[in-house]
């Protein structure tokens, strides 16, 4: 769809008033500080490029790429302004002017076709294994990486051997009365780096009456596409998963990534395919979409067996901002940690400010994704939690990255992780006084 | 002087990463929130981003040699095209410069540099139990410096007043690079009558007399308590006449505002569940300071509102507080919902009329409105005559911009027909210019000469204020 047609394009411009509400909220604001990177200064260079008084140079790509996409300026903009979506519209009119034969390789290629994103990522995690990567860093090789690669690659700490889809059925039966079917979006990352957080999902959700189905062939979620300046490949990659959902008769379609269950949104789905022959099944498919922790809340109630707890631990959480600021979900998450009878749950100040991971930005703009994440550590030690618990893959990189750089001894964790522990715990505990 | 050469003298002077040269970046720097820049955008040369008096020194005595017009920014929230270079200057974005530089409690003051956030001084002050009284809605935006040129005040005006009764020494950087400190250079007194009071004509000079680089405040003891009235009436004159009444019992709130039914229409089309009582107007009386006089105050504020209006509600408990004040809180951003198509304009949205006559403006704003085909919404300062009127159009449709800027000259020549001014607290900068002379006669004659002595080669802000 062309650039000055979408709809944000077309009607959300106008409506700034520039009253500088999003300076004030927006972190990466806060550690440039100056007007360039001010949400409404993005509002402003679009409408630039809307009204040709700029061309979509690869300079004026940079400077919108001055964003986390985090929503927080979406999020409080008074005028109700979705200064991401403009963003991100005016990145991809940009790419489509300065196409990169790099960026269709990592989007296109490889982030479309999920056997090969794994293989690639296997690749790295046996050369980590091996002790390749150490080896590469201590002879300098990394430094040949171009941009803040060199730098960047640190913040992959870890690689585990298997992938969820390798360790877990296509089929998942309810433990019990089967209540609902659930589709489980199984998004890359979690696929990849945290296939722990899959397999407690899974486990989840079956104990309390799902019939878990992870669909074989689902794609990416389309988000790192959107925040690259690849629209057309994120319509394409959620065209497909729309096809290959909707062919089920899911109830739920349940995400425990907040990336992907807000790329999954309907408030995307009009975004990217509002006004498209798809429209109408892309949103009979979003609205069956739920991050998994609102539906452990809201949808299935779970309660956890409660038993004499001889030590609590304490933990903190972390707002993934595609969750808080794309979706509203700040309760829900609090309300199943609190709901673990192993939890003491303590807040941080600043619990719903952006880590700076953000995907590939901490990739992209190490230094000023560094600046973003020391904020957050300071206010995660604060706690003294023993862990750190978020609902975002991304973030979970970015803040074990964050600990390590900080040397920080403390755990990321999933809420899920921390549930599925308890029932395990409970069921050991109830074996034991057998 | 070449804009090539003045970029790279600014660089040279201050270092790459003070100054922004790039034709891209000094876009950034071409608007303000004012309906002016969002209608013709100005890009100054350059944008020099100072952390001490000694740089800001340093571009006055270049622009000074070579007749270069500077123009002081803070966050860019003002409402008047006041902190854009209207011809292609050098911007001095001062808000980086941030630091609170001195808490003074024993002297109940404070020292802070032009770009301090106006809540971020609060949230420090309250640490010591004190605070800077004048609270203007982008508080959590807007710096100390921007406040200081505007002279800006805000909701709790009605009791504080602006911003000027607070400051007690400014440090200036003038057009020449000299630096100059009002109110006595080591003078940490509170009261103070010796020498001419510049630190008065340097507030709400907009720039155009020098640079502010640092400011001495007054604090205040932070009260104790606080309570609001929410007051709803079926005549729009009972709504003044009972603010009067208010006075005349001996109560001095610290805010009191009124939307009118407009407002009201709006805030209930934006947040249906805050469901304000229709009404042709409603008064928010806010109370400040020890519990018991808030209390006694509160029901004297009830008692009187009650022979007048149609329900009053008085609440201390916060969320109770949260929920009546909410109405207030959201009216600017819901003014633009009444149109879905439309988005609200910052023009003629800050005139001050006499407490007497704001009744009769509110009606002939609306006539105004009526007459050019345009929404609008009015809400305000009342307890101070302060009325905000927010148009809503489609700025990109070029016959409602011509209507619109009709408008808006029309609510300008009323204010000042009945008695009032263009501007209560958001200045005047690009935008309220031309209502200088009937505003002030002679006297913008001898304005003109004041800013001829501190500024004799015409470089600081030039077309603003006078």
């Amino acid at each position: 769809m062309e650039f000055r047609k979408l709809p944000p394009v077309r009607e959300q411009i106008m409506k700034c008033v520039r009253c500088g509400k999003c300076r004030s909220v927006c972190p990466v604001f806060a550690e440039i500080k100056n007007e360039t990177a001010a949400p409404r200064g993005h509002v402003f260079m679009v409408q630039m490029l809307r009204d040709g008084q700029v061309e979509p140079a690869s300079a004026v790509y940079d400077k919108l790429g001055n964003c986390l996409l985090c929503e927080t300026c979406s999020a409080n903009c008074p005028s109700g302004i979705d200064v991401h979506e403009l963003n991100a519209a005016a990145r991809s009119y940009i790419y489509e002017n300065n196409p990169s034969l790099g960026k269709e390789l990592v989007f296109d290629t490889m982030w479309t076709r999920p056997g090969l994103l794994r293989a690639g990522t296997r690749f790295m995690g046996g050369a980590q294994r091996l002790g390749l990567q150490t080896l590469a860093r201590n002879i300098g090789l990394t430094k040949i990486l171009p941009g803040d690669l060199p730098k960047a690659e640190r913040i992959l700490t870890h690689i585990p051997a298997r992938s969820a889809r390798s360790l877990l059925p296509v089929i998942n039966h309810a433990r019990g009365e089967k209540k609902f079917t659930v589709g489980y979006f199984l998004g890359c990352a979690t696929d990849i780096l945290n296939p722990e957080v899959a397999k407690a999902t899974v486990d989840v959700l079956t104990r309390n009456g799902c019939e878990v189905i992870i669909p074989r062939d689902s794609k990416c979620c389309g988000l790192p596409h959107i925040a690259n300046g690849k629209l057309d490949t994120a319509r394409r990659v959620a065209a497909h998963n729309i096809k290959l959902f909707n062919a089920y008769s899911f109830d739920y379609i349940i995400s425990d990534c907040a990336s992907c269950s807000s790329a999954l949104s309907r408030k995307n789905m009009e975004f990217l395919l509002g006004g498209l022959k798809i429209e109408d099944e892309a949103f009979a498919f979003a609205d069956r979409v739920m991050d998994l922790t609102c539906f452990l809340v809201e949808v299935l109630d779970v309660r956890l067996p409660d038993y004499e707890v001889e030590e609590r631990t304490r933990v903190t959480y972390h707002d993934p901002c595609h969750l808080a600021n794309a979706q509203g979900i700040k309760v829900q998450p609090r309300e199943l940690l609190t709901r673990v009878p192993e939890v003491e749950f303590v807040e941080m100040n600043e619990a719903n400010r952006c880590c700076g991971g953000s995907g590939t930005f901490s990739i992209t703009h190490y230094d000023l994704s560094m600046k973003i994440l020391d904020r957050k550590m300071d206010n995660a030690m604060a706690t003294g939690a023993e862990k750190l618990a978020t609902c975002c893959p991304s973030c979970m990189m970015q803040l074990r990255y964050g600990m390590e750089r900080h040397h920080w001894n403390c755990e990321v964790v999933h809420p899920v992780e921390l549930v599925s522990q308890s029932y395990r715990q409970a069921a050991l505990k109830l074996k034991n006084a057998m | 002087m070449e804009r090539a050469d003045i970029r790279k003298e600014l660089q040279q002077l201050l270092g790459k990463e003070k100054v922004l040269t790039d034709d891209l970046d000094v876009m950034y720097y071409s608007y303000d929130s004012s309906f002016l820049t969002k209608l013709e955008p100005a890009a100054p040369v350059a944008v020099v981003m100072p952390r001490s008096t000694e740089e800001v020194q340093k571009v006055m005595r270049l622009a000074y040699e070579h007749g270069i017009e500077v123009v002081p920014r803070g966050a860019g929230t003002g409402e008047t095209g006041g902190c854009v270079s209207l011809n292609g200057g050098i911007v001095l974005d001062l808000s980086s410069w941030d630091e609170i530089i001195e808490v003074d409690a024993a002297n109940m003051q404070v020292v802070v540099a032009p770009g301090v956030i106006h809540a971020r001084l609060n949230e420090e002050l309250a640490r010591y139990n004190l605070f800077f009284p004048p609270d203007p809605g982008s508080s959590q935006m807007c710096t100390v410096g921007g406040m200081v040129a505007n002279n800006a005040s805000g909701l709790r005006a009605v009791k504080y007043g602006c911003t000027e009764q607070y400051i007690l020494g400014l440090e200036v950087v003038l057009a020449n690079g000299d630096v100059i400190v009002t109110g006595g250079m080591k003078a940490r007194c509170i009261k103070n009558v010796s020498g001419l009071n510049l630190t008065k004509l340097m507030v709400g000079s907009e720039g155009v007399l020098g640079v502010v680089t640092r400011i001495r405040l007054r604090c205040w003891p932070r009260p104790k308590a606080r309570g609001i009235a929410m007051a709803v009436f079926d005549r729009l004159d009972d709504a003044p006449a009972t603010v009067l009444d208010v006075y005349q019992a001996g109560i001095l709130p610290s805010g009191i505002e009124i939307l009118d039914s407009s407002a009201i229409q709006a805030v209930n089309q934006f947040k249906p569940e805050i469901n304000l009582p229709e009404a042709e107007a409603i008064l928010l009386f806010e109370v400040d300071g020890n519990p018991p006089s808030v209390d006694y105050e509160g029901a004297m504020i009830k008692d009187i509102a009650g022979k007048r209006a149609r329900s009053v509600e008085w609440a201390t408990d916060p969320r109770r507080m949260a929920q009546l004040w909410e109405g207030r809180s959201v009216t600017a951003t819901a003014a633009a919902r009444v149109r879905p198509d439309g988005s609200r304009i910052f023009a003629g949205e800050d005139i001050s009329v006499p407490l007497s006559q704001v009744a009769e403006t509110l009606r002939k704003i609306r006539a105004l409105a009526d007459k050019y085909d345009i929404k609008v919404v009015n809400y305000g300062h009342i307890g101070d005559g302060n009325v905000h009127t927010a148009p809503v159009i489609n700025p990109e449709n070029p016959e409602e911009v011509e209507k619109v800027l009709k408008l808006v000259d029309e609510i300008h020549l009323l204010a000042i027909e009945i008695g009032g001014s263009t501007t209560g607290e958001h200045g005047v900068g690009a935008v309220r210019r031309q209502y200088a002379e009937r505003e002030h006669g002679l006297a913008v004659k001898y304005m003109k000469e004041v800013k001829k002595a501190f500024d004799p080669a015409g470089i600081m802000n030039p077309g603003k204020l006078i």
